[in-house]
């Protein structure tokens, strides 16, 4: 059976699952239950001067009736006395010894606080530190969190203040709410960070309330931007963790993914792109600690079924499949096809083909009166559509069709580019 | 006219060219499409030009195919 203990930029754990500093880490009461529930570690609800939260503080996204495509939150960190965290975190730690437990700091940018908090948590033995750079609201507003988190001078100031404190590992969570976050993980990195971990949340407006014109959600009829997390925001977290992997300024640094991990598949993916642990929140409040189970099981299944021994295995497996654009093959082509006998003639992709790409699937009728779809493969650009908006599961296939050697961008243009500097040489 | 079609047109162009021993000696490419120079030298050793106006997506991949065949060969 395969092997998932982690050890994680010298943290070690069980397993690669691992609760993020949220609402579901708040205590040791939960903290425990989680690792009793099968989670390798948790990061603890972000400590820092205890602060005060306002009531209604989350909203959830539903799309086409299910619930919780996303997350919208408005709670800082959190509100309980160092000494009461502290005191719960040395308790799980003794009852826990093989588990990992990281503290989340967030404090402000000076050099005397970092040193205070840090020694004063390590003292209670955590096993790593995780730095909130990432939180949007609030915090933000008083100079911490994302507003320090997108000044990459303030990120490597501030990882480097802990590291100088710090003798354990050092994690430096960062912000998606940047256009380039290989900037402030560098700048972790350069300020000495053993690890980097992402995303926290997204800026985001949950919504408005259509009869009242609230916000959703309101604190007395008044609203203030969140944080956006759950499975809407896979996508965007997936590629960041993937341009961090794949960026050789950064040297490889260990990343803890999340953002949207509520299967062992979103997690396998997280990894595959270079992940060495993934943390999750939205799914762990949206179906209880339990839902690890289903993770380590599915993630055991899945190497198994591979032939994968340990996580090294698969961690950072398909981050030399990432690559920039100007490097993709423009000869690759794939068509559409459509599977006759699986078609139900609903004619999403004809409708979809026809007003929105390029209008190659014809609606035909055969001698015998039956009506059917077929794509023209020659105007068929291979752009996925059709595939994508057919609700029959092998109805539609995306078919490669053998088009010559490779040509990229980047090759056509020195090619085109040779031909103007041979015209120079010939005048 | 369908795309297919258009490029179908533009690629007998240049196949037409090329079977008369033109090669591609420069392209320029600009918000109307690829301006393709294709080139042959005659008899007396002169260049001899004739200059296709390429609009269509897949006929301006199927010249950069050939440039870089071209090149490859030299
Ligand atoms: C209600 C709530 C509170 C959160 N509080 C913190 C926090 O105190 N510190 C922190 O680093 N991240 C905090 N987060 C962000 C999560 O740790 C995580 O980065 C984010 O939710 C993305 O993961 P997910 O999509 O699995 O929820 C919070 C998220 C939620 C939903």
């Amino acid at each position: 059976m395969a092997d998932l203990r982690t050890n994680f930029a010298g943290i070690k754990a069980p397993n690669p699952f691992w609760l993020a500093s949220a609402p579901p880490t708040n205590t040791g009461y939960q903290v425990q239950r989680a690792f009793e529930a099968g989670w390798g570690g948790a990061v603890w609800k972000t400590l820092g001067d205890p602060i005060l939260n306002v009531s209604s503080r989350f909203a959830g996204t539903s799309y086409n009736g299910k619930q919780v495509m996303g997350f919208n939150n408005i709670e800082l960190i959190s509100d309980r006395p160092l000494e009461v965290n502290l005191q719960e975190i040395y308790e799980t730690k003794k009852k826990y010894p093989d588990h990992a437990v990281i503290a989340s700091l967030m404090v402000e940018p000076q050099q005397e606080k970092w040193h205070e908090i840090v020694k004063k948590v390590q003292d209670v033995g955590v096993d790593g530190f995780e730095l909130n750079f990432g939180c949007p609201h609030g915090m933000a507003e008083r100079g911490m969190g994302a507003a320090s988190g997108q000044v990459p001078e303030l990120v490597e100031k501030q990882t480097m203040w802990a590291k100088e404190a710090a003798e354990v590992p050092v994690i430096v969570k960062l912000t998606p709410n940047i256009t380039d976050i290989t900037a402030t993980a560098l700048a972790a990195v350069q300020g000495g960070a053993d690890a980097i971990s992402m995303i926290n949340t997204i800026n985001s407006l949950a919504g408005v309330d259509l009869d009242s014109w609230n916000t959703i959600p309101h604190v007395a009829g008044k609203g203030a931007h969140g944080g956006y997390c759950g499975p809407a925001v896979k996508p965007i977290a997936l590629n960041m963790v993937a341009e961090c992997a794949r960026d050789p300024e950064l040297n490889n640094i260990p990343i803890s993914g999340m953002g949207g991990i509520s299967t062992w598949s979103d997690a396998a993916e997280y990894m595959l792109m270079g992940a060495g642990s993934v943390q999750v929140c939205t799914a762990a409040m949206h179906h209880g600690f339990s839902i690890v189970e289903d993770m380590i099981d599915g993630l055991q299944n899945y190497m198994d079924e591979k032939k994968l021994e340990t996580l090294d295995d698969i961690v950072g497996k398909s981050v030399p499949k990432y690559s920039d654009w100007g490097d993709l093959d423009l000869n690759y082509k794939v068509v559409a096809r459509i599977n006759n006998d699986v078609c139900i003639n609903c004619n999403k992709c004809h409708i979809a083909c026809e007003d929105t790409s390029h209008q190659c699937i014809d609606m035909l009728t055969a001698e015998d009166g039956t009506d059917y779809l077929e794509v023209r493969e020659e105007d068929c650009v291979g752009c996925n559509l059709c595939s994508i908006v057919c609700p029959v599961d092998g109805a539609i296939d995306m078919v490669e069709i053998p088009n010559g050697e490779p040509m990229t961008w980047n090759d056509r243009q020195a090619a085109i580019k040779q031909t103007s500097t041979s015209a120079t040489e010939l005048a | 006219m369908a795309s297919y079609e258009e490029f179908l047109e533009e690629k007998s162009k240049i196949d037409e060219l090329v079977e008369k021993g033109y090669r591609i000696g420069k392209v320029e490419e600009n918000l109307s499409g690829a301006f393709v120079d294709f080139e042959r030298p005659n008899e007396k050793k002169q260049s001899e030009k004739k200059q296709l106006h390429i609009l269509n997506p897949d006929t301006r991949k199927y010249f950069s195919n050939l440039l870089i065949a071209q090149q490859k060969n030299k």
